[in-house]
C-alpha cells in the first residue's frame, strides 16, 4: 500500500534570495500565491493525494510563518498517529552553522530518512506549482525497478534559466544525460524539481556526496547517477510552474485568469489543501466592476478590479482601481486609489488617492504592513 | 466523565416541511445559508464562541447530510478530549425504543447522556434560527437570579406577536403567563425557542411530562406550562440582536439576503465572533471580462461569466455568459447556463438550469398574490428555454421547450 512504503520530504527554503522581498521574513515555501494558497500547499496536497502521509519538511530559517501555517498539519489530512508531518529544522545533529546547500540539507535529515520506514522518498523542491499525480509517478519508479524518477516537463517556461536542469531520455524513458544550458527551446525536457529516490539508496547517495563535499541536488545528486544508477524521467503534460524568480511568480499567478488552467491545477479528484481562515463570501457593491480577476473570500469589493489576483480579506474601496496587479491578504486600498502592475505583500494599507504603478516589466512591490 | 457547567442540547430533528423541497433529501440545519454555511453552524459556532463545549445534537429525520457535516465537530473546535459535540439519534434500550415524540421527548430520552457530565444547567437550542448569541451571558443572568428555566425573548411588534409564543412578565423579568400565538397580546416578548434549566428542575419536569399521557411532550407547550403553574421562577432574558427563523422558503430567502442589506448588522466574518463551518477546498472565485457583478455574495470555486445582482453565489456555482441571477440564491455546484435568467428564487445544489431557460417572476411584473419565491429542488435539470414560474417548487426535471 503505498501509504506507508513511500514518504515525502519538501524543500521549504531553496534559493531564498531568488524571490527575495517576499522572502525577507519567510521561507520560499510560505510564499502567498493564487488567492488563498502559500507555494507548499502544492508539493504537500500532491503528496496527501497520492496517500503519501509520512512527510518531512526541511527548513532552514526564518521558517515560523510555515510553522504556523502548517500548524498539526490537519489542513491537509496530515495529523496522524502513523506517519504525520514534521518540520526539520537545522541544528538537529550536533552543527554550528544552518545548512548552507541541499546536499548538507539532506544529510541534516538522515534521521527521518532512516527512520521513516519506507520503501521511497519523494523529494519535492516547494517552488514548484503543479497538480501531479506523484501515486503515476511512484507506479512507473516501481515498475521501471527505478532508482531515481525525475518527473520533468517540457519547454519554455518563465523562470530563471541559472536553476534549470535538461534531460536527455532516450526511448525507454531513462535519462542518459542532464545539461544545464543558457538557452533552452520548446523540445526540451526540464526536470520540475520532483524525484522519487529508493529510501535505501538516497541515504548512501547523500551520504557519500556530503563526505565529498556535494552541493546540489542537480549537480551531485541526479546529474552525478545518471549512467551510474538507473535514473528514469517521468513525462509531466499538465500545467507546472516553477517559482524561482520573481518573473516566474507573477507570471504564475496571472497564469490562474486561465480558464485551463485553473481547471487542471484545481482538479476536483486531487483538490489542494491550504489552512482556511473561516471568511465570509466576497462581497461586492454596487458600483464595483471586476473583470478578470482571481478573487479568494472575506474581501470587500467596491471599486474596480482587472487582470488581478486578490487574495483574502482584501478591501477596495469605491473609486478605487486595481488593475493588474497581485494584492495579498488583508490588504486595504483606499477611496479613490489607483494601483497597476502593483503586487503588495499582506496587510498593507494603501490609503485613499494614492497612484502606485510599476510596468509590465517590473512590479511596484509594497512591503508587508506597509503604509501608503 | 469531567463534570461541566453546561451541556447543550440542540434539536436538529425536525423535518422543517415548510421548507419544501429544500428539505426533501436533509434535515432543516442542514439546509445551505449564506454562500459557505448550513444553518447549523450558527449554534454551533454560537457554542463554541460562549465557551460551551459539549453539545448533543437531536437527530431524527434524514440525518445522513447532517451527520456527514458536523462529524467529529472539528470546524467548530468541537472535537475535544472531554465533552465535544455527540449526534443523538434515536435508540434502542432493554426495554425497546421510541422514535422522539416531541422536543421535549428527545431530551428526556437523552437524559443520561447529560447525566454523563452532571451539568449545573441545560442549555436548550434549535437549529432554526440565524442569529449570533452569546450564551454564557444568559447562563450568568440565570444563575444570578436563581430560576429554574431562563427563555431568550426578542422584543416584536405588536402585530407580530400574535406569531409567537409570547411571554407576560413583572417587572423583575419573572414570567406569570405565557400565551401560545396569543389573539390579543399581554406583551411583545416572543420566546426564542432558547432555553437555560437548572438541571435538577430540568430532570424533575421532564419526567413528570413523560408521565403525562396526553402530553404532545413538548416544551412550549407542555413543559414551560407546567413548570409555570408549580410556582417555579421562570426568567426571560432579553436578546436584542439580529435574530432570524428560517422555516418557510420566504423567510429563507429573505435572511439570506439580509446578508447584503448594508442596514443590517449581520457580520459573520466578526473575528470576535467567528461563524465557521466545514468547507471544501476549493480554488478562488473567477469573475470574467464578460461578467458583470453588482452587490452580491460570492463564494469560492465559482466561476462567473455573466450577470449577478443582489444574489448569493454559493460554492463552485457557474454562471456563464449572457445568463443572469438577481435576487436570488444559487447553491453549490449549481450551473446556469447561458442566457438563462434566474430571479427571485432559491436553485437548489447541483441543479442545472439549461440555456435560455427562466427561473422565477420579477413581483413589478404580476400581483402581489400571484407572487413568491420560485424554488428548484437539487439535482433538477431545467431545460433549455423552460420557464418555470413564480411560487412554484421543482422536485422533477423541467421538460425543455423551442426558442
Amino acid at each position: 500500500m503505498i501509504s506507508s512504503s513511500v514518504a515525502g520530504i519538501i524543500f521549504a527554503n531553496a534559493h531564498d534570495e531568488t524571490i527575495a522581498r517576499l522572502t525577507q521574513k519567510r521561507s520560499i515555501a510560505s510564499i502567498p500565491f493564487g488567492g488563498r494558497y502559500r507555494l507548499i500547499d502544492f508539493g504537500l496536497s500532491n503528496l496527501v493525494n497520492a496517500g503519501v502521509s509520512n512527510v518531512g519538511i526541511i527548513t532552514k530559517e526564518k521558517y515560523r510563518s510555515l510553522m504556523d501555517h502548517i500548524g498539526s498539519g490537519m489542513h491537509w489530512d496530515l495529523d496522524r498517529k502513523s506517519g504525520g508531518i514534521r518540520i526539520l529544522p537545522p541544528f538537529n545533529v550536533s552543527r554550528v552553522r544552518l545548512y548552507q546547500n541541499h546536499v548538507e540539507a539532506l544529510y541534516g535529515a538522515m534521521d527521518f530518512m532512516v527512520r521513516c520506514n519506507a520503501k521511497h522518498i519523494v523529494v519535492y523542491d516547494a517552488r514548484t506549482v503543479a497538480n501531479i499525480d506523484i501515486g503515476a509517478v511512484i507506479k512507473t519508479h516501481v515498475e521501471n525497478d527505478a532508482d531515481i524518477t525525475v518527473a520533468c516537463r517540457k519547454g519554455l517556461a518563465i523562470n530563471n534559466i541559472d536553476n534549470t536542469m535538461t534531460l536527455d531520455i532516450n526511448k525507454e524513458g531513462q535519462v542518459v544525460l542532464t545539461g544545464f544550458p543558457t538557452e533552452i527551446s520548446e523540445d526540451d525536457w526540464r526536470s520540475m524539481g520532483i524525484y522519487v529516490f529508493n529510501r535505501e539508496k538516497l541515504i548512501d547517495i547523500v551520504k557519500n556526496s556530503y563526505e565529498t563535499g556535494g552541493d546540489t541536488i542537480n549537480d551531485d545528486i541526479i546529474s552525478a547517477n545518471v549512467g551510474v544508477l538507473k535514473v528514469m524521467a517521468y513525462k509531466f503534460d499538465g500545467y507546472s510552474a516553477i517559482m524561482d524568480c520573481p518573473k516566474a511568480y507573477r507570471r504564475a499567478n496571472f497564469d490562474l485568469l486561465n480558464p485551463q488552467v485553473r481547471k487542471d491545477l484545481f482538479n476536483p479528484e486531487r483538490p489542494i489543501y491550504t489552512k482556511t481562515r473561516d471568511d465570509m463570501p466576497t462581497r461586492y457593491g454596487t458600483q464595483s466592476e471586476v473583470k478578470n480577476s482571481l478573487i479568494a473570500e472575506g474581501c470587500i469589493i467596491e471599486g474596480t478590479v482587472k487582470n488581478s489576483v486578490i487574495f483574502r480579506g482584501v478591501k477596495v474601496a469605491k473609486g478605487a482601481v486595481v488593475e493588474n496587479s497581485i494584492l495579498m491578504q488583508s490588504v486595504s486600498v483606499g477611496e479613490g486609489a489607483v494601483l497597476d502592475n502593483v503586487i503588495s505583500d499582506k496587510n498593507a494599507d494603501i490609503g485613499g488617492g494614492m497612484v502606485v504603478k510599476g510596468t509590465e516589466e517590473k512590479a511596484f512591490l509594497i512591503e508587508k504592513g506597509q503604509k501608503i | 466523565m469531567i463534570k461541566k457547567k453546561c451541556v447543550a442540547m440542540l434539536l436538529a430533528g425536525g423535518q422543517g416541511s415548510r421548507l419544501g423541497v429544500l428539505t426533501g433529501k436533509i434535515a432543516k440545519p442542514a439546509v445551505p445559508y449564506g454562500g459557505k454555511y448550513r444553518i447549523i453552524d450558527f449554534p454551533l459556532s454560537n457554542c463554541t464562541n460562549s465557551g460551551i463545549d459539549t453539545v448533543g445534537i437531536l437527530t431524527q429525520y434524514k440525518p445522513l447530510e447532517l451527520n456527514d457535516y458536523v462529524g467529529s465537530g472539528k470546524p467548530w473546535d468541537l472535537d475535544r478530549l472531554n465533552g465535544g459535540v455527540h449526534i443523538l439519534p434515536p435508540y434502542q434500550g432493554q426495554k425497546g425504543g421510541d422514535w422522539y415524540k416531541g422536543t421535549a421527548n428527545a431530551i428526556y430520552q437523552n437524559l443520561e447522556f447529560i447525566e454523563r457530565y452532571n451539568p449545573e444547567y441545560v442549555l436548550i437550542l434549535s437549529g432554526d434560527h440565524i442569529y449570533k448569541m452569546d450564551y454564557s451571558k444568559m447562563i450568568e443572568q440565570h444563575e444570578q437570579t436563581g430560576a429554574a428555566c431562563t427563555i431568550s425573548v426578542l422584543e416584536v411588534s405588536l402585530e407580530e406577536a400574535s406569531r409567537f409564543g409570547i411571554m407576560n412578565t413583572n417587572d423583575d423579568g419573572s414570567i406569570y403567563e405565557f400565551e401560545e400565538k396569543p389573539k390579543n397580546p399581554k406583551s411583545q416578548l416572543a420566546s426564542m425557542g432558547i432555553y437555560v434549566f437548572t438541571w435538577e428542575k430540568l430532570k424533575k419536569y421532564l419526567t413528570e411530562d413523560n408521565d403525562n399521557p396526553d402530553s404532545d411532550n413538548d416544551f412550549g407547550k407542555n413543559v414551560i406550562p407546567l413548570m409555570l403553574n408549580n410556582g417555579e421562577l421562570m426568567m426571560v432574558y432579553r436578546f436584542s440582536d439580529y435574530w432570524k427563523d428560517v422555516g418557510t422558503v420566504d423567510s429563507l430567502w429573505e435572511a439570506n439576503l439580509d446578508l447584503l442589506n448594508p442596514k443590517i448588522d449581520l457580520n459573520l466574518s466578526d473575528r470576535d465572533w467567528r461563524i465557521y463551518s466545514r468547507t471544501v477546498a476549493l480554488p478562488p472565485q473567477y469573475i470574467a471580462d464578460s461578467a458583470n457583478v453588482e452587490h452580491s455574495l460570492v463564494t469560492d470555486g465559482c466561476e462567473v461569466y455573466g450577470a449577478l445582482d443582489y444574489s448569493i453565489l454559493f460554492e463552485n456555482v457557474t454562471v456563464e455568459e449572457g445568463a443572469s441571477v438577481d435576487y436570488s440564491l444559487v447553491m453549490p455546484g449549481a450551473v446556469i447556463k447561458k442566457g438563462a435568467k434566474v430571479k427571485y428564487s432559491i436553485i437548489a445544489e447541483d441543479v442545472v438550469v439549461e440555456e435560455g431557460a427562466t427561473v422565477g417572476v420579477d413581483p413589478t411584473e404580476i400581483s402581489a398574490d400571484d407572487f413568491g419565491i420560485t424554488v428548484i429542488g437539487s439535482g433538477v435539470t431545467v431545460g433549455k428555454n423552460a420557464k418555470v414560474g413564480a411560487k412554484e417548487m421543482i422536485t422533477e426535471d423541467v421538460k425543455g421547450e423551442k426558442a
